[in-house]
């Protein structure tokens, strides 16, 4: 107990300023926040569709200044589920971060089980929550997207279900995603900035590589999961950033 | 208020922050050697990060024997993994689990697994200390999840008090537990059998037959059952007719290549003895079964090891005689090291 309180008042001691940082995700399609179940939406395989869930996992969030300085958020503090059903999910709360004027933002999407994978596991129970980890291996799902789904010119729907995650130590599917702020973050003492974030789903579908429903709409362990996971490494942006 | 409180204790007990660690007493904690054997590699798992302590190892060691990681209180690690039969499960062909589900697969051996690179029979564990994830969180093992461990955990105050005495920071969290069920594994090693006292020079000597099988061994096995782990850590199909009961793809279930399917991790030979049943859905009972499959039970398939393939006929497998057979089984049981199976530092009671 001693030995905790004096560390504390270490930190204290070193006359840091620090400050805290709102980290709001909005997934959005067409520049409007999805509506699960009841919003509708085309890709460009005309396959029209509606997203039952929507999950990803952020983690090791960094702060870069204009010279390339970077603040590294706690790893072990740094993993969250963005879950689209549950607004307070959305929005990070970000501590005792170093003041400076940062330019770039960097996280990852999923979990860098690359690093030593201890550093992470007090996410485990959340993950688990979250449904996020797949039972039959020690792996964590990254991304889920499921939905329905209806073909051009068709009346039937069919459910489509995509799971992105690393397989084992064959495959790693953790990407990291570094974006330009659309202004500059300060960060002075005990000031609360904001920085929202954008997520395009449509994206998740059609960017670098594109994604046809009607010829794989059940994506788990599979070949397709790096061109799905290289996509959604494409589909943030940066809207705003409010000291 | 934190920031209070932390200036009130410093100015109490009147020293600097520099000089903490001359204040602070710290638990007793002893830490425990983790010895390489001479005739071993060098271990897969990084000792440094989680070096094992005599409490955290104490607590590894509780949770590995304690039926709260599952959801009926009853199914822990140690049900499946009995010491007297090298940690495998020996009266199931596959494993059991919570209200008498049956699992797909044979409950492995654990020994050695600081040597191992990835775990399970597909590699699905890329690491030691997120394996048991799986078996805590799989339906048909132990059907709980991690969060639930932790909170029937925390409910208990010897659990309490060995957390807080095995880790500086004193947690019963995820982290925690996971470090101290890989310090009670790391530690698990066996190397004293026949074979290793005769690899290690230490006076021992095969028998005539010992001798033969070993020779046999080294020329037909030992190209997947390699060095003294007796195995290459790769996984390989080794010709076993499809269970349609199973269909277990194996391997292809942790990569999704349709050229790993049918392909399973090969498994170490050592207490091979003691291990059976054998393959990954235990399908065969005893060491002769096994060899009666590799002379000549094999199915072909287009994953099929190449290294079953014949260079000039069609024929697939190892051909082996009777005697050879037999020979070679006598030096697999050169293999069993009872020191490991009747280590009292980790039986459950």
């Amino acid at each position: 107990m001693i030995a905790v309180l004096a560390i504390i008042s270490c930190k204290e001691d070193d006359n840091t300023i620090v400050g805290a940082v709102n980290l709001n995700f909005s997934n959005t399609i067409n520049d409007e926040p999805i509506v699960l179940n009841t919003g509708s939406y085309t890709n460009q395989s005309n396959e029209t569709y509606t997203i039952s869930e929507l999950k990803y996992i952020v983690s090791n969030i960094v702060l870069i200044k204009e010279n390339g300085d970077e603040f590294k958020y706690p790893v072990s503090e740094s993993f969250f589920v963005i879950n689209e059903e549950v607004s307070e999910s959305k929005g990070l709360n970000l501590t005792n971060i170093s003041s400076g004027e940062y330019t770039k933002i960097k996280f990852g999407i999923g979990v860098d089980q690359s690093k030593y994978p201890l550093e992470g596991a007090n996410f485990v129970p959340t993950a688990e929550e979250n449904g996020m980890i797949w039972s039959w291996s020690s792996g964590y799902k990254f991304i889920k997207f499921e939905g329905s789904f209806t073909l051009e010119g068709e009346t039937t729907t069919e459910d489509f279900l995509l799971h992105i995650g690393s397989h084992g130590e064959a495959l790693d599917n953790y990407k990291e995603v570094t974006i330009d702020l659309s202004s500059t973050l300060t960060i002075e003492d005990d000031t609360t900035s904001t920085i929202s974030i954008q997520a395009d789903v449509a994206k998740i579908f059609d960017s670098i590589n594109t994604h046809s429903l009607e010829i794989q709409k059940d994506v788990q362990v599979d070949p397709t999961s790096p061109l799905l996971a290289e996509n959604v490494s494409t589909m943030f942006s940066v809207t705003n950033v409010s000291n | 208020m934190i920031r209070y409180a932390g200036y009130v204790i410093m100015i109490l007990i009147g020293v600097s922050c520099s000089s903490d660690k001359d204040t602070y007493v710290p638990i007793e904690n002893a830490k425990l050697d983790f010895v390489v054997p001479e005739n071993f590699p060098e271990p897969s798992y990084d000792i440094t990060l989680n070096p094992p302590t005599e409490k955290g190892f104490e607590l590894g060691k509780k949770l590995f024997y304690d039926g709260r990681l599952s959801s009926d209180g009853v199914i822990s690690c140690g049900f499946c993994h009995l010491q007297d039969f090298a940690f495998t499960h020996h009266t199931h062909i596959v494993s059991h689990g919570v209200d008498g589900a049956l699992g797909t697969r044979n409950a492995q051996p654990l020994h050695n697994l600081a040597f191992m690179k990835e775990f399970t029979w597909d590699g699905a564990a890329a690491h030691l200390d997120l394996q048991p994830i799986i078996p805590i969180t799989a339906e048909v093992e132990m059907n709980e999840t991690v969060g639930g461990v932790l909170k029937k955990l925390e409910e208990r105050p010897e659990y309490v008090k060995l957390f807080a005495e095995a880790f500086e920071d004193q947690q019963i969290n995820a982290e925690n537990m996971f470090r101290a069920l890989s310090q009670f594994m790391i530690l698990m090693i066996s190397a004293n059998s026949k074979y290793d006292k005769i690899e290690r020079n230490e006076g021992s000597v095969f028998t005539e037959t010992e001798a033969a099988g070993f020779e046999l061994f080294k020329s037909k096995c030992a190209s997947c059952h390699t060095g003294t782990l007796f195995t290459d850590q790769s996984y390989r199909n080794n010709g076993l007719s499809v269970d349609p009961e199973y269909n277990d793809i194996g391997r292809k279930r942790v990569t999704g290549l349709s050229e790993d399917i049918y392909k399973f991790k090969v498994p170490t030979l050592r207490n091979i003895e003691l291990t059976f049943p054998y393959m990954h859905d235990g399908r065969y009972k005893t060491l002769n079964d096994v060899l009666d499959h590799y002379a000549n039970g094999m199915v072909e398939s287009e994953t099929l090891d190449p290294i079953f393939r014949n260079a000039t006929t069609t024929d697939i497998g190892i051909p082996l005689t009777e005697g050879e057979k037999e020979q070679i089984i006598s030096f697999l049981k050169t293999l069993t090291d009872d020191d490991y199976i009747n280590d009292n530092r980790f039986s459950e009671f």
